[in-house]
């Protein structure tokens, strides 16, 4: 079935439910730069940014904010069912993973913040570039899920779903890279700790947006209970 | 008791596990007879296929099948004109009042075939008891709305025994609490839902097996229309329940499946569960979303 939120008799529910999407994807776009800065000013060590960073979390949290009471009104006026009420639950979730995501960016800009004269834990050359590659597969997952997500493209979405396990093994190699140069000088363990949590968010961005895209698949009426990310994969318990 | 084998062996086509057809989101409208999803069910009360009904020269209901389960709500939805309070109204055989109308196909009450010569359709009537639109109480008594049915069917052998069958209904319909104390008055004195329940009360005091309901809630307010599906949750565990509704919002509460039709063809079926979240026809969702027409 192809995906529509348009086409009702009362257009009124296509305004509702189009302005919904709308602004969420709106909200969307703010996170993927909210990611980009973060990263750069991490990797850059650019106190500046890391403080714009924070000032515009607060504007994600308002979208936030306003798409759900969007979305509680939505319901409780149009009463949806079938696709519509799966893409106002998805899009709901969908904003939900997008203010995580954009709390995880938030993560690198404090680690900028926090860091006052000591300098401590500002990081090498290495870790910065392996922050950046790791930042940068983040928010083109998050562009991918996103794009996905406006077009309403189940498709797009299973791709999305897929390039996270590329995301796991950048992860995966850049947190050996760290351990060994930690091993190499023991004073370094603790700027290793440090870098450690920091590509560990960057990873957490990628879940989301494999989350996001998991979402699509569900207004697509691909129910599974893993859609939300609460089950291991191990678990799966596919109809 | 009516299984899908021996639907099979009357002559009916049905595949194993009578799955007619699962296919997902068929794009184009329905051939006749070809339901999407599960139209069987184990140990049916009514099983009915390959049903047409004419009006003349207007083909009303093409090739419906579907059996109507004991103990469960079967909501029946779709367009006006799409011929569900038809095809609802072939299962007490109603429509032989119509001049003109025609019913074709299988339709069979515990096995037994509804059009059968021999068949009293007095008798058929009152186990496939039937509730309006508007709420139809006679010109009589409350207490005599509900002790005429039972009383020409000789369900009572002294007054005694049709005083219990009257209390026993109209406690089950849930009006006996407002109406003991003025049994004798007229039941066109009561309010609209209250008459509602009457016609319930009258339908059950003649010891139906289904109940078939055409809109039941049309008329009435949203509290009376509560009490009428908190009514039917309880009534079913007695009863087939098989109601007709343009609110889908009501079939998504009182029911547990759903049948969809479209200009006489019975276009999906399935759990109410899934129907309104997850359809799998595009009729269906353009219709339940709101997109019809």
């Amino acid at each position: 079935m192809a995906l529509t939120l348009e086409g009702h008799t009362t257009r009124a529910f296509d305004g509702d439910l189009s302005s919904l999407h709308v602004q969420a994807v709106a909200m969307g776009a703010l996170v993927i730069e909210q990611v980009q800065l973060a990263v750069s000013s991490y990797s850059n060590w650019d106190r500046p940014a890391a403080t714009l960073v924070l000032e515009r979390e607060r504007k994600i949290n308002l979208y936030d904010a306003e798409i759900e009471e969007a979305a509680l009104q939505l319901i409780a006026r149009r009463q949806p069912v079938a696709q519509d009420l799966r893409a106002v639950f998805a899009i709901d979730k969908v904003v939900s993973e997008l203010e995580r995501a954009a709390d995880e960016a938030k993560k690198l800009a404090l680690a900028v913040l926090a860091d006052s004269e000591a300098n401590g834990f500002r990081p090498g050359a290495a870790t910065a570039r392996e922050a950046r590659q790791l930042g940068r597969l983040a928010a083109l997952m998050i562009r991918a899920a996103l794009e996905a997500f406006d077009r309403l493209d189940p498709a797009a979405a299973a791709a999305v779903i897929k390039q996270d396990q590329e995301m796991d093994a950048e992860y995966a190699a850049a947190l050996r890279r760290i351990l060994t140069r930690a091993m190499e000088d023991v004073r370094h363990i603790q700027a290793a700790i440090e870098a450690a949590f920091i590509m560990r968010s960057l990873e957490r961005i990628g879940d989301h947006a494999r989350n996001i895209a998991r979402h699509v698949g569900f207004i697509g009426g691909d129910i599974d209970p893993n859609a939300t990310g609460v089950l291991p994969e191990t678990s799966a318990v596919k109809n | 008791m009516e299984s899908a084998v021996q639907v099979e062996r009357a002559g009916i086509n049905l595949k194993p596990g009578g799955r007619v057809s699962d296919d997902t989101a068929l794009q184009t409208p329905v051939e006749a007879g070809k339901t999407v999803g599960i139209i069987a069910v184990d140990d049916p009360i009514f099983s009915c296929r390959d049903v047409d009904v004419f009006y003349g020269e207007k083909h009303a209901i093409k090739k419906v099948g579907i059996d109507i389960a004991r103990n469960q709500v079967l909501a029946m939805i779709g367009p006006s004109g799409c011929g569900k309070s038809t095809f609802l109204r072939c299962l007490n055989r109603m429509n032989d009042t119509i001049a003109g109308a025609r019913v074709e196909g299988k339709i069979l009450l515990d096995g037994k075939d509804i059009h059968d010569k021999r068949r009293d359709v007095v008798q058929l009537r009152a186990r496939v008891g039937m509730v309006f639109q508007k709420p139809n109480p006679f010109p009589k008594s409350i207490y005599e709305n509900v002790a005429y049915g039972p009383r020409i069917h000789g369900l009572a052998g002294d007054r005694v025994e049709l005083d219990e069958i009257v209390h026993g209904s109209l406690q089950r319909a849930g009006l006996w609490e407002e109406v003991k104390d003025r049994l004798q008055q007229p039941g066109t004195s009561l309010s609209g839902g209250q008459q509602q329940r009457l016609c319930i009360a009258r339908t059950i005091a003649v010891n139906p097996e289904v109940i078939l309901m055409d809109e039941p809630c049309s008329a009435l307010d949203p509290i009376a229309t509560a009490r009428i599906e908190d009514l039917m949750e309880e009534l079913r565990q007695s009863y087939a329940i098989v109601i007709v509704t343009h609110s889908m919002q009501q079939a998504a509460r009182v029911s547990q499946r759903t049948a969809y039709f479209h200009l006489g063809d019975l276009i999906e079926v399935g759990e109410t569960d899934r129907i309104f979240t997850n359809p799998r026809h595009k009729l269906t969702e353009d219709y339940i979303t709101g997109r019809f027409g």
